[in-house]
């Protein structure tokens, strides 16, 4: 069966291992082209003018592998861990799908609540109906779950290091949206030419981003809460927060505005970039060398 | 201790009269208005739906006012909804005043009779309970209100706009069960409707606060009423109490029709939305308008459902985002397109037989 997995939202964080997975259980694979201009412009056809621009991506995505896959493997993450929910967009975009695709292509969506195993235990067996089969390919890629995916962008110095060398920026987003080039090639970029070493919350260990405590125990989004753990924890280990928030994004809107308080009363420098479909790559490059020439001069006025 | 709440359109009054019944000193603040709006944008983060900067409005125009206690309702934190209070609670304290903010957590009936409203106001659980059942009896005295006045704008428009004033004061004088059941028949005779159908109707669905508040949705059932549409709804205090008290059979329903288009609930009211719409169609509305707040991220999906609901029945839809810079005139050109696409679509099915 050619099963397609769109690469967006949360194949960023499971994609590699859905891959595996379903090639385990005998499926042959197709991911969806990288996303680029087409992609896009065919997403904001079928979907709302409103919604983020994530889920006009996925859309695009979606529509591109309709035409060659007999099955779409798209699972729906309803909540995780401690009833943390996803976003009601990320929840509803398999509904949306379920419309897209129609009824020729098969939509494998589990729903994941809570629990990874049983979820994809039952894709699995949509695909390949022996339960013993589905079992031990769980068995074999689940290591695969706790790899961070190789789309995070990568410095040159290896971002693990504890000796901070370089200035550094913390790149504060969700890791559909940092992951995807297409989106945050130009942001990236402009912080690595100018020398700086970015972190992202991908870098971190699972145990300080699902932290429950202070503020971010009363976040019950799932990734938000991430966020969050992340923008506490590298305070005051970087020199500047750079912020991604995509336009129309709900979640992002509410907890953006938590950081930015927290990072007004600690005279943080801090840099909220709003993305959509029109913004362009030049305007984002000018806002971010004038926040690293605020970067610069604040440092040499701190050496002074 | 002076309490206030956010304007929830004609429910405001069973609201009060709620609060009043444990007991409470309320202060309404001012109608929402112009300033309203303005006030709450000036302290809200730029990407935030309308409703947040509503509120926030009447919270800063209530303190002014000289209230000290603010109730807001907080929700399952699926939606933004359930975070407002953190948010305004920061908002309010950059403008300087003095205040106390108490969330309403819902979706806990339990807590919210036997601990919070005893602690806050001083009185025992089972005067709660008994005004939680006046303010049932008296939403539902609201929504037949809301339900009469839709029609009889259709019919009437002139006639329908001077009653509305005495009809409020009916509302606002029921304090008792018996008043209440007496106020229904008031209301009924006062609007006189007389068995009258008006030629169109149209099923209002959407997020809560857009359908219920007058401010929020800028009177749509007014502008609709006028070019002789009746609106039918099913959103408003009462169900969402009932829901709240698990006594909901017509969110049941919802779900039921609307599992075709959405199996899983994202959040907010897009199953309601969904499922009312498919209802309503079934008994045979002529249109369907979704109102809800710019970037509303459950009524975005369930928007998209709403568009294959409405592709599939043939009905026609019409979907408005409201935000602070909606202009009424626009709404205005927008309703009235809208409806004469129905009333010529109707017409033409009397002549072609479809």
């Amino acid at each position: 069966m050619r099963i397609g997995i769109p690469r967006a939202l949360l194949y960023y964080r499971y994609g590699r291992f859905w891959k595996r997975f379903l090639e385990e259980l005998g499926g042959e694979v197709v991911l969806s082209r990288k996303t680029d201009e087409e992609t896009l412009q065919t997403g904001l056809l079928y979907v709302p003018s409103e919604v983020c621009l994530p889920i006009k991506i996925v859309a695009g995505h979606l529509l591109q592998l309709k035409n060659d896959v007999e099955a779409v493997f798209f699972p729906r993450l309803n909540w995780l861990g401690d009833k943390l929910f996803a976003c009601p967009k990320m929840i509803g975009i398999v509904d949306v799908a379920r419309m897209l695709i129609g009824e020729k292509v098969k939509l494998i969506a589990p729903t994941i609540n809570g629990n990874l195993f049983r979820a994809h235990f039952a894709a699995g067996l949509q695909i390949n109906p022996n339960p013993l089969k589905v079992w031990s390919a769980w068995k074999k890629t689940k290591g695969e779950l706790h790899r961070k995916p190789e789309s995070v962008p990568r410095n040159f110095s290896g971002s693990n290091s504890k000796e901070m060398t370089y200035p550094s920026i913390a790149l504060i987003g969700h890791f559909y949206n940092i992951g995807d080039e297409f989106i945050s090639r130009a942001i990236v970029n402009t912080f690595k030419q100018n020398g700086y070493q970015i972190f992202s919350k991908e870098d971190l260990p699972d145990n300080i981003l699902s932290r429950a405590d202070g503020f971010s125990q009363n976040i019950r989004w799932v990734y938000e809460r991430e966020l969050f753990n992340a923008f506490e924890y590298f305070l005051g280990k970087v020199d500047g927060f750079c912020v991604v928030v995509s336009m129309g994004c709900g979640p992002d809107s509410l907890v953006a505005e938590f950081m930015r308080e927290r990072a007004q009363d600690l005279g943080v420098p801090f840099l909220l970039l709003v993305i959509d479909e029109h913004t362009g790559e030049a305007g984002l490059v000018t806002r971010i060398e004038a926040f690293i020439e605020l970067l610069r001069r604040r440092k040499k006025g701190r050496l002074n | 201790m002076r309490v206030t709440f956010p304007y929830f359109g004609y429910d405001t009054f069973a609201l009060k009269g709620f609060l009043e019944d444990l007991g409470a000193e309320v202060v309404l603040p001012p109608p929402t208005s112009r300033r309203t709006v303005e006030l709450g944008v000036k302290f809200s983060p730029e990407l935030i739906c309308m409703p947040f900067k509503i509120t926030l409005g009447n919270f800063i125009e209530a303190i002014e006012c000289g209230a000290d206690t603010i109730l807001m309702a907080a929700g399952a934190r699926k939606c933004r909804f359930g975070y407002y209070h953190y948010l305004q609670e920061i908002a309010l304290k950059g403008t300087g005043k003095k205040f106390k903010l108490v969330p309403v957590t819902q979706y806990s009936a339990s807590d919210f009779i036997f601990r919070l409203m005893p602690s806050l106001f001083d009185v025992s659980p089972l005067r709660v309970s008994r005004a939680v059942y006046l303010l049932l009896a008296k939403s539902a005295l609201t929504r037949d209100f809301r339900r009469l006045l839709n029609r009889k704008r259709a019919l009437n428009f002139a006639s329908a706009e001077r009653l509305i004033k005495p009809a409020l004061n009916v509302i606002t004088a029921a304090r008792s069960l018996s008043e209440i059941k007496r106020a229904h028949q008031t209301l009924k005779l006062m609007f006189n409707l007389n068995g009258g159908k008006p030629p169109l109707r149209v099923g209002l669905v959407g997020e809560i606060f857009f359908t219920i508040d007058q401010f929020a949705n800028q009177e749509i059932e007014k502008k609709l009423g006028q070019l002789g549409v009746e609106v039918i709804f099913e959103r408003c205090l009462y169900h969402h109490l009932r829901h709240l008290l698990r006594v909901d059979f017509g969110y049941l329903r919802s779900r039921r029709l609307a599992y075709y288009y959405l199996q899983e609930c994202p959040g907010g009211e897009a199953i309601r939305t969904v499922g009312e719409a498919a209802w309503f169609i079934r008994q045979g509305v002529d249109g369907i308008v979704h109102v809800f707040p710019f970037t509303c991220m459950p009524e975005n999906i369930a928007f998209e459902a709403l568009q294959r609901l409405c592709e599939q029945s043939g009905v026609p839809l019409l979907s408005l985002s409201f935000d602070e810079h909606t202009s009424p005139t626009g709404l205005v050109t927008r309703l009235e397109a809208f409806v004469e696409l129905l009333r010529r679509r109707k017409r033409g099915r009397r002549f072609f037989g479809n």
